[in-house]
């Protein structure tokens, strides 16, 4: 018995160190590299060719973010993400809740189909349509806009969001609407003052996911503009420096910060959310 | 009467927007490409011609794209397999009580979070020989030690690899994680009553609950291995050589650069019929798990 219970408390002293073991390495194999990014990005250019990597900088500068708003307009990029995220979370949104509404509260054949081939269109590849949808963007005059860029925004998010609010409004009882009509509401009514207000955490736990999803939109902003640059495209399209490696890793890091701090940010204030809204749409996918 | 007429095209005006968006988006270019696939488009020229079958037999004897296919099979198998396993064991990770799991949960979300071109950029220092953290890292414990990882075709597909794992493993384990909070503790007490250690419990118990949940997430994920893109023209832009040049890279290539949008269009469909397949016999098989 003895014997046993010696045995156990070594079995649990090793599992606490595996445990934390395992811990520790998953949090610095995310953490190394984004602080990796943020010194390089304080530290002078040339001081960036060194081996082995210091990686407490002796001289920390600005200057690469100073080149960065002098000679690449970094300031007019980070409107022209907020002007196209910003519109696109509005128009989405609304068009999304307008359209979950319709396919959780009225039940009819054709609706159904309708809603069937709103989620089956998230199989169809980016890729697959890039071409001929860059051809159509161009003839209609969309190619490199602000409201083209934001029509194909709003189009990527409208699956996942009109999935995520269905199932949502689906779960609110339809006896609140119809407690309402009795008291002479009328359909606006029911819709904007009783459903609207009861969707407000799941619209906030869509908006936020859609907001990280528009940020990391790459493909949308490199094909179909040219003139409109968005940060996502702005950090591969970066300046080269004379220097025989293909990276002006200077500028690169720069940039990289400037997309990931507000990122972390974000996800520290809504990690909550943010996990909800991952889980309501993978349980259901 | 006037009213209930009304009543049956409230719903369709609602839907409306959303329905054109996506039709103009997806099912009118799809349909394009399908259509120009059968052509050979010479773009410069203005000039088109019907081709029949062509631009599909050509792929055949094309290597790029025989490449191209290669390495996309190598790295969907590959990452997938890697995504199960390390994934599994991150989402168990996550769900154990200790002090610091918030931190942990929220520094699990940076990954997903940032865009895949900066996560490429990034790695495309990072994997340098001379100034990179990965050989500044071994470096620090093997003196001499010198490797080009992106310049030679094996370790820059492994470079590729662990690149779209490290961006992506996070999001699968939250995904895996949502299923192991539906276990209820209860389950664990009786096994631990019955004697069974934590290894017996994580094969008996957890492994069987999660299982189902873990297949089904695997359908999404290697459809997303296929399109993917950004990792790719970040970090390798397809070398060297084109190596690492996915089938998604691949076909933008085709259609953007060298402009053979007939050739390229008989490459993506190519692409969405093996999409379609994948997803029409997986639902087939996980519906029929289901009823059973």
């Amino acid at each position: 018995m003895q014997q046993l219970t010696m045995k156990n408390k070594i079995y649990k002293i090793l599992s606490i160190i595996l445990k934390w073991v395992l811990i520790l390495s998953i949090s610095f194999l995310i953490l190394f590299p984004v602080y990796w990014i943020v010194i390089s990005s304080i530290t002078p250019s040339g001081e960036l060719f060194k081996t082995p990597i210091d990686y407490i900088p002796d001289h920390p500068t600005l200057a690469s973010y100073q080149f960065l708003i002098e000679n690449v307009g970094l300031l007019q990029k980070v409107a022209n993400t907020c002007i196209i995220v910003g519109s696109t979370l509005i128009i989405s949104t609304i068009f999304s809740v307008l359209a979950a509404y319709a396919f959780s509260r009225f039940k009819s054949k054709g609706i159904t189909i309708a809603f069937a081939f709103i989620i089956a269109t998230m199989l169809i590849p980016e890729v697959v349509t890039a071409r001929p949808l860059y051809e159509f963007m161009q003839k209609v005059k969309l190619y490199d806009t602000y409201p083209g860029l934001i029509l194909l925004y709003v189009s990527a998010v409208i699956p996942f969001t009109v999935l995520i609010l269905s199932n949502f409004v689906a779960e609110i009882p339809i006896s609140l609407e119809e407690a309402a009509s009795i008291d002479g509401a009328n359909f606006l009514q029911r819709i904007t003052l009783v459903t609207m207000p009861l969707m407000k955490p799941a619209i906030a736990t869509v908006c936020i996911i859609n907001f990280v999803t528009c940020l990391n939109n790459f493909f949308t902003p490199l094909f179909y503009s040219n003139g409109i640059q968005v940060l996502s495209v702005a950090i591969v399209q970066l300046p080269l420096r004379d220097n025989m490696y293909a990276v002006p890793w200077d500028l690169v890091s720069a940039m990289g910060c400037i997309i990931l701090l507000p990122i972390i940010i974000f996800v520290a204030i809504f990690e909550k959310q943010i996990m909800e809204g991952i889980m309501a749409g993978g349980v259901k996918a | 009467m006037k009213k209930k007429l009304s009543m049956k095209w409230i719903p369709w005006l609602m839907i409306l927007p959303v329905l054109l968006i996506r039709g103009f988006t997806t099912i009118y270019p799809i349909f394009t490409t399908l259509w120009n696939s059968f052509f050979n488009i010479k773009i410069l020229r203005g000039s088109s011609e019907f081709y029949g079958l062509q631009n599909y037999i050509d792929l055949f004897k094309d290597e790029k794209f025989i490449t191209s296919i290669q390495f996309t099979f190598i790295f969907v198998a590959f990452s997938m397999v890697f995504h199960v396993i390390l994934g599994v064991i991150l989402a168990l990770v996550m769900n154990m009580k200790f002090w610091g799991r918030r931190f942990l949960r929220t520094i699990v979300l940076i990954p997903w979070a940032m865009p895949a071109v900066v996560a490429g950029m990034a790695a495309k220092w990072a994997f340098n020989n001379d100034y990179g953290i990965i050989n500044d890292f071994i470096r620090r414990f093997f003196h001499e030690f010198q490797l080009n990882w992106l310049v030679n075709t094996g370790t820059a597909r492994i470079s590729v690899i662990a690149m779209d794992l490290w961006k992506d493993l996070p999001f699968f384990a939250i995904l895996v994680l949502s299923g192991l909070q539906f276990i209820s503790g209860d389950i664990y007490e009786a096994a631990r009553v019955d004697g069974a250690n934590q290894i017996q419990q994580f094969f008996r118990i957890t492994l069987p609950l999660i299982f189902k949940n873990v297949v089904t997430l695997c359908i999404p994920f290697t459809l997303w291995r296929l399109t993917t893109f950004d990792l790719v023209y970040s970090m390798t832009s397809g070398g060297p050589g084109e190596d690492t040049a996915l089938i998604a890279y691949r076909i933008t290539t085709e259609a953007f650069t060298n402009l053979n949008v007939g050739y390229a269009s008989a490459m993506a469909i190519m692409l969405f019929l093996v999409m379609a397949v994948f997803s029409a016999v997986n639902i087939k098989v996980s519906n029929r798990v289901r009823t059973e």
